[in-house]
């Protein structure tokens, strides 16, 4: 049947801000979505608060609403819209919450708003355990055996039972939140009590431990005339007790015999019908007894997931294309299938080729939590690899991660293990346990003794013992040794240019030439859904050393340009380079290039095969990134949109011949070596904070003693913040320059004169050589100190004196012309006392592009990949760039610390948010209202408020709290913030803090009664007052802030919004640059 | 291999590298390692697209005469487990991979692949770019090919190559078929843990082994079928003499044309007792019936076929294993008043599956005769039921083994014949699809 003409507006609903276990492969699905719909002729409405996203962009939907999910904000949506029909499936858990919400609620009956894909009913029993599991017993598919506890009694009860371990999973939460493995009744007292209150409903699952059994997942489609398929299959690499998002996994499944697949594969299909999901893509995990094929469902998603899009990737298989368009009436056999043009989308992709995923992690920013990976996600990002084999995969995977490894092991970087430390370091989970797996091999533990204690499947510790003989051969030989063939085992083995190098004590360079000397050069296969049964157009590539036949790169027809993307999602290095990455990939083509993107993060847009011309999978290394530019030989090279991943190898290409568009390496090295830049600033006359530099402790103490303390220090070549911190003596600054050493040992120290108290913001700017065009300045809410990325701002400023913006941007035409930006700049400032200090400037795209752009209505990034083409802002018909925006856009940061138990939450110079949302509104309060909305789904109404900051801060705090009272809300104070505040008048109650013992105010916060905090922080002790406080404020998922300008901006918020509401706003009814 | 890189693999689970060569009659040379028996075989080169079930591949009698190569490029990795076998030895004449898996890992893995290969002297080679070998085969048509870890003179072996002979024309059931008439009825123990045990046996079924596989026997004992086996040659007569409920026609090898042995029994024993199909055995009907079989451009062979059938509108993924094909066309006349008012036969079927009809032909010999299935990659003929005759087939697998068990309904089916239900085709799948499989118990909890 084809599609339905009874609906013609389709509302979807995003994901919102990038959160752990919920990260940009929403917006890949949702983008696609999207895209399909509007094709199809619909009209699509769409609600998303995360500004980063291509689905956000004002052209994808035709009525874009950048605004808080919360069913009370979709209503308004729905109300103003009304829409036909609700597409709930695309917008991971968030969305699917919502529509649930709005469904259970009666708004959906209410406007006559249909809920496509999936109804209420099979949401419900794809993710209420006990429906579920009911579901399963009707089909006669084993679930593991289990119980639901409202209470620590019925917990016990149940594991009296079972025994330990036992899995325990709060009941609709969201990626595993508040789940654990309790071990015994400690565990169990403390994962229940969590999982008690994070559940909404107040319900933790208690089931029979599957630890160290096989765990698979199958992404399945399904259409509502009753075609299944499975796209894909996956296996963990690690066993059961690890959550997937966590896992290494591997596609398709590597050790399931004919009959366990098939069967697997027909409980799937099973499921889904049963489940009742209608139409769209699926993902049901399964756990196999490695002993007796004892084969257990774990859950099912009733919507696209993390692993559809990873499937999207590994196979070629747009599954958020296909669900979309099986969602408004077409059926699986009348969909084309994307990549070959000419069969149908209903078949199951067959590949030639392994897929491995590997989970990126951020624990060092995260001081104080367990490392252990559970079966709560951890992982901030994740890599995915292409190669024939899974050991050429795997090398692959090892050196896409951005963590300095050059792959698996063999690089220098390997911590030794012994037999002291080998249960340790191979039997426990942790984000490094691959790497130990190699090591333990290496040091003579038997793939056996690695097996039992890993509980990993033989199948990989084998093969992975396979890639650790073959480097132990390597070991001590000589470079100009190896023939053409020895290059070629090599290369099938995973082995990058530096591990060869450092094996044969040789360098990266000199194997490359060798090398090529030899003519040992991969080809470049295609990702084809058919393991080239047919024929296919579609130019997604990866590289391998299978080198009969080389498929790409093809007839040169145009101008060739390659986009370096930005790698795995990490802590300061998120969606938002990807956003500029596909724009410029969108801005060249349509300037007549063709496009080539590189990248290995299988959650991005810029990873889907349609958004360049050209994709090559791969990591960003210099080596891959240079076999490429071999074969398709690219006149100019971006390196500018995806962040420091590509801008590190800027140099390198450079020298290799490469040609780079836009900014010069030259100019980015102006920009990033502090002399050169110091003497820029001296020499047009702007001021920056003193700085120096050192790579030692003596060096270090130098400097302090000529600027003073305290210092902001850093090493050289990061982002994010990475390795940042404040120091204020002597002593801290030893402790740091130990630390430092760990982090970047080939690169000094910087040490910057911090500014205490200053007002810091940031400016976008377009530079073409002749001409700078100011994108946007935003202003911080908290005071400098705090990383760019965690702090909340606001454009236009909010508070900057006119005289101080037009400073701002004089000194940032003058410095962009002079460092000879062709392209993006951004630059950071401080203003104390009037002065206005240059922090650093970044001649490359930032993280507030993609807000700037959403909240100017010109896109940054397209414009500059335009101005690296050659063309002049002259001729781009821009507004002026001093207009007056009638509304203020706030960008708010998402901060991960649920996910870290034990670490601080206080915000310094580390950047440590996961992702952002943005507020639009016609004043600077209602806008921050909304961020905060958007971020934690409610703003505080009534109740007490508890007050407890640092003696710099109690005089501020005043006008504040009186605020609060005048708003009804009671006032609970730490000794010295009550005395301060009673002295001025304001009426509070005193509370005890931790340390003055117990009842303290963690007792008052554990029970509900504080609807919000104000705690900033009091010294430099992790193990403070404020910790304390501010960890149990994340327990419990309560409101906080630890700056008193953002205290400041939320009170202002709450009140503007109960004074008067907040609107909506769509983008489309914002002023848009047509171009 | 060059010495230094022996000595890089030499701690590896990889054996000692020996060279192989596979050269193909246009003159084609891939390079790669000897990885099971070591010999020379000549055979037709072609590929299978299953990601898992590579022993049910290697071990299925069609695969006669034909050296395959496995698109997925790990094989043996979950090792083999004898009851999976198709037939007790492999008909195939070589095997072609890019990785052989010397540590398999599964519980119920007995043997290593290389060494089953071993056992039964399959020649094998790895270390080949497979890919480029399949999109070579897909663009220049199935040819002969020489496998070969003795002779490793691309010239030699080209000239051998060059001489041996073609299985087009040639009947290959001889040398994969039963001689004795017996009984089957035994069934794999290791199966147990997921396949549902067998139905009583109720229905007395003669299967023509052709070359059958195990797995379409066993599913025929499954669905509660008392099963003779006989020669792909025995006549009609002596089939009839033993009073059987159904005949079965198996798949089997080679080129149809030249089995007349067996479908001009087919001719006598159609009218006189109903009759079910697979693969080869739909091609027997046809023949039966005077259709015309052609040889496909793109053989299909794999796991992820997409066929409708035009019956239920519901598309099945099913497993394929042909290179010949029946044309529709050659069946008889269109019969516009039960095709959707169409007299003119199409080329593509895929016309049909646009229309939403299941045409009917006006066949010499045994009446009407629909279209049931069609293949939605290349629009070929899939399955055929005779109206006027219980007999129906599909060129596909039903039994999969290896591949999806999406069409296990059409052994359902072939009782509901049986039992002369005249709907016996209109089976719903998704209510079928845990039809056969069996799970763990579950054990209830009681609690608050």
């Amino acid at each position: 049947m084809p599609k339905r003409t009874d609906i013609q507006t389709i509302l979807v609903i995003g994901s919102g801000p990038i959160v752990i276990g919920q990260a940009c492969e929403f917006d890949y699905s949702g983008a696609q979505a999207c895209k399909v719909l509007k094709a199809d002729g619909y009209k699509v409405v769409l609600v998303n608060s995360n500004p980063a996203t291509i689905m956000t962009d004002p052209g994808l939907a035709d009525r874009t609403y950048v605004e808080p999910i919360t069913a009370e904000f979709v209503e308004k949506v729905i109300e103003k819209e009304r829409p036909d029909a609700l597409l709930p499936t695309l917008g991971g858990q968030t969305g699917l919450n919502t529509a649930v919400e709005l469904a259970k609620s009666g708004v959906l009956d209410k406007y006559g708003v249909e809920m496509i894909g999936c109804d209420l009913e099979a949401i419900e029993r794809g993710e209420d355990r006990k429906m579920f599991n009911d579901c399963m017993a009707e089909l006669g598919i084993e679930t593991a055996r289990s119980g639901y506890a409202y209470s620590i009694e019925d917990a016990e009860r149940i594991v009296g039972e079972l025994g330990y371990p036992v899995v325990l999973r709060p009941s609709f939460t969201l990626g595993g939140a508040g789940g654990g493995i309790a071990h015994n009744h400690d565990e169990l007292l403390l994962i229940v009590s969590q999982g008690l209150e994070l559940s909404p409903a107040g319900e933790v699952l208690v089931e029979e431990s599957i630890e160290g059994w096989k765990e698979f997942e199958m992404e399945v489609m399904r259409d509502h005339a009753g075609n299944g398929i499975i796209v894909c299959s996956i296996e963990n690499f690690d066993a059961m007790g690890v959550h997937t998002g966590d896992s290494i996994t591997v596609a398709p499944a590597q050790t399931l015999s004919d009959v366990e697949y098939q069967r697997m594969r027909a409980a799937s299909l099973a499921i889904l019908e049963k489940i009742g999901v209608e139409t769209g893509g699926s993902n049901v995990q399964f756990a196999v007894n490695p002993q007796n094929g004892r084969m257990i469902v774990i859950e099912m998603n009733p919507r696209v997931s993390r692993s559809s899009a990873l499937a999207s990737k590994a196979t070629g298989f747009p599954i958020a294309k296909a669900a979309a368009k099986l969602a408004v009436g077409y059926t699986l056999d009348e969909i084309v299938n994307d990549i070959t043009k000419a069969t149908p989308a209903c078949f199951e992709p067959s590949i030639d080729y392994c897929v491995v995923k590997v989970p990126r992690f951020a624990f060092e920013k995260f001081q104080g939590t367990d490392d252990t990976l559970s079966t709560r996600m951890k992982a901030v990002g994740e890599i995915m690899a292409i190669g024939r084999t899974f050991e050429e995969a795997l090398g692959k995977a090892m050196r896409s991660l951005e963590n300095g490894r050059a792959g698996l092991g063999a690089d220098g970087k390997d911590v030794r293990v012994t037999e002291e430390n080998f249960n340790d370091l191979v039997g426990r989970p942790t984000a490094d346990r691959i790497f130990h797996i190699a090591e333990a091999l290496r040091a003579g533990f038997t793939p056996e003794q690695v097996i039992e204690t890993s509980k990993i499947d033989p199948f990989f510790i084998n093969r992975i013992a396979d890639m650790v003989a073959v480097q132990e051969s390597l070991r001590g030989m000589r470079v100009d040794e190896l023939d053409a063939d020895a290059f070629r085992t090599l290369k099938r083995y995973g082995m990058s240019d530096i591990q060869i190098a450092h094996l044969t004590n040789s360098d990266e360079l000199t194997v490359r030439a060798c090398r090529k000397l030899l003519g040992v050069r991969p080809s470049f296969k295609t990702v084809d859904t058919c393991a080239a049964e047919f024929e296919s157009t579609t130019a997604y590539h990866y590289k391998t050393y299978d080198a009969d036949e080389t498929e790409a790169p093809g007839e040169r027809t145009k101008k060739r340009a390659m986009i370096l993307g930005a790698g795995p999602n990490r802590i300061g290095q998120g969606i938002e380079f990807d956003y500029c990455c596909v724009h410029a990939s969108y801005a060249l083509h349509d300037a007549g290039f063709e496009t080539i993107m590189v990248n290995c993060n299988p959650e991005t847009v810029s990873t889907d095969y349609d958004t360049s011309d050209k994709l090559y999978f791969e990591p960003l290394t210099f080596e891959d990134v240079m076999d490429i530019v071999d074969a398709e030989k690219p006149d100019g090279v971006v390196v500018t949109l995806g962040g420091q991943t590509p801008l590190k190898l800027a140099n390198a290409l450079s020298e290799a011949g490469v040609p780079i568009m836009g900014t010069s390496p030259e100019a980015i090295d102006l920009a990033e070596d502090r002399d050169r830049f110091s003497a820029i600033l001296d020499e047009l006359g702007i001021a920056y904070p003193a700085a120096g530099m050192a790579s030692t402790f003596q060096e270090a103490c130098a400097v302090a003693d000529q600027i003073g303390f305290p210092l902001l220090v850093r090493p050289s070549y990061v982002l994010g913040g990475r390795g940042m911190g404040i120091v204020y003596d002597g002593a801290q600054l030893e402790k740091y320059m130990t630390e430092a050493a760990k982090i970047t040992p080939d690169h000094p120290v910087y040490l910057d004169r911090f500014l205490e108290g200053a007002v810091e913001v940031d400016l976008d700017a377009l530079c073409d050589g002749d001409q700078v065009y100011v994108g946007g300045v935003l202003e911080h809410i908290e005071e400098a100190g705090i990383h760019s990325g965690d702090s909340s701002c606001c454009t236009p400023p909010f508070a900057l004196s006119e005289a101080i913006v037009s400073q701002l941007r004089s000194i940032a035409r003058r410095l962009a012309l002079r460092i000879g930006v062709v392209g993006l700049i951004n630059i950071q400032f401080a203003i104390k006392d009037q002065v206005v200090y240059i922090i650093e400037a970044n001649p490359r795209a930032s993280r507030t592009v993609p807000f700037v752009s959403k909240a100017t209505g010109v896109p940054l990034a397209k414009l500059a990949a335009r101005i690296m083409a050659g063309e002049k802002i002259a001729g781009l018909n821009l507004p002026s760039d001093e207009r007056r925006l009638d509304y203020f856009s706030v960008k708010e940061p998402v901060m991960p610390f649920g996910r870290f138990p034990g670490t601080d939450t206080v915000l310094g110079p580390e950047m440590k948010s996961t992702g952002e949302v943005m507020g639009i509104a016609r004043n600077f309060p209602a806008a921050f209202a909304k961020g905060q909305l958007a971020i934690d789904y409610h703003l505080p109404e009534s109740g007490t408020v508890f007050v407890s900051v640092c003696d710099r801060d109690k005089r501020a705090l005043v006008p504040i709290a009186r605020e609060i009272k005048r708003m009804g809300f009671k006032i609970v104070a730490t000794g010295g913030t009550a005395r301060a505040l009673r002295a001025a008048g304001v009426d509070c109650e005193e509370v005890r803090k931790v340390s003055e013992g117990s009842p303290n105010i963690i007792d008052r916060i554990a029970s509900g009664e504080i609807s919000f905090m104000i705690n900033t922080p009091f010294g430099h002790a992790t193990r403070s007052d404020g910790y304390e406080l501010r960890t149990a404020a994340v327990r419990h998922g309560m409101s906080y802030v630890t700056t008193l300008s953002g205290a400041q901006a939320l009170v202002a918020g709450m009140e503007v919004a109960r004074e008067v509401g907040l609107d909506i706003v769509a983008l489309q009814d914002l002023p848009q640059w047509e171009g | 291999m060059s010495s230094i890189s022996e000595q890089l693999l030499a701690n590896t689970s990889k054996p000692v590298p020996k060279e192989a060569l596979l050269v193909l009659e246009d003159g084609s040379v891939f390079k790669g390692t000897a990885c099971a028996a070591e010999g020379e075989v000549f055979g037709e080169i072609c590929f299978n697209t299953s990601l898992e079930g590579y022993l049910e591949v290697i071990t299925d009698p069609s695969y006669a005469g034909q050296i395959i190569t496995m698109t997925y490029p790990q094989i043996g990795n979950y090792g083999v487990n004898l009851e999976d076998i198709q037939r007790e030895h492999p008909a195939l004449r070589g095997l072609v991979v890019r990785d052989m898996c010397t540590r398999p890992s599964n519980w119920r893995s007995t043997l290593s692949l290389p060494e089953y290969l071993k056992q039964e002297n399959v020649v094998a080679i790895e270390g080949v770019d497979t890919r480029a070998l399949v999109r070579h085969v897909r663009d220049h048509g199935a040819q002969r090919a020489v496998l070969s870890t003795i002779d490793t003179n691309p010239e030699s072996l080209l000239k051998k190559v060059r001489e041996s002979v073609s299985i087009v024309g040639v009947n290959l059931i001889p040398t994969v078929s039963c001689t004795e008439i017996h009984t089957f009825a035994s069934l794999p123990k290791s199966h147990d843990f997921a396949v549902a045990p067998a139905l009583e046996p109720k229905h007395k079924v003669v299967a023509y082994d052709c070359g059958a596989k195990r797995s379409i026997l066993q599913n025929l004992v499954r669905c509660g079928c008392d099963l003779t086996v006989v020669p792909w040659n025995t006549p009609a007569e002596t089939v009839l003499d033993m009073h059987p409920d159904g005949v079965f026609l198996s798949n089997g090898p080679g080129d149809p044309d030249a089995v007349e042995g067996t479908y001009s029994q087919v001719q006598k024993l159609l009218g006189k007792v109903p009759v079910f199909g697979i693969c080869l055995g739909h091609q027997m009907i046809s023949k039966a019936a005077g259709a015309s079989i052609e040889k496909l451009k793109f053989g299909h062979r794999g796991g992820n076929h997409p066929v409708m059938n035009l019956l239920t509108g519901r598309v099945e993924i099913t497993a394929q294993n042909h290179g010949f094909g029946l044309l529709f066309p050659s069946l008889g006349e269109l019969i516009p008043e039960l095709s959707g008012g169409h007299s003119e036969h199409v080329d593509d079927l895929r016309f049909w599956v646009r229309e939403g009809v299941a045409p009917v032909v006006q066949n010499d010999r045994f009446g009407r005769i629909r279209l049931t299935h069609v293949n939605l990659n290349d629009g070929t003929a899939e399955g055929i039921a005779c109206l006027d005759i219980p007999a129906f087939s599909v060129q596909y697998h039903p039994e999969a083994s290896p591949g999806p068990t999406d069409a296990h309904y059409l052994f359902t089916a072939f009782i509901r014949l049986m039992d002369k239900d005249p709907n016996y085709l209109d089976i719903d799948i998704a209510a079928d699809r845990l039809a056969g499989w069996t799970f763990g118990e579950r054990k209830e909890l009681q609690h608050a």
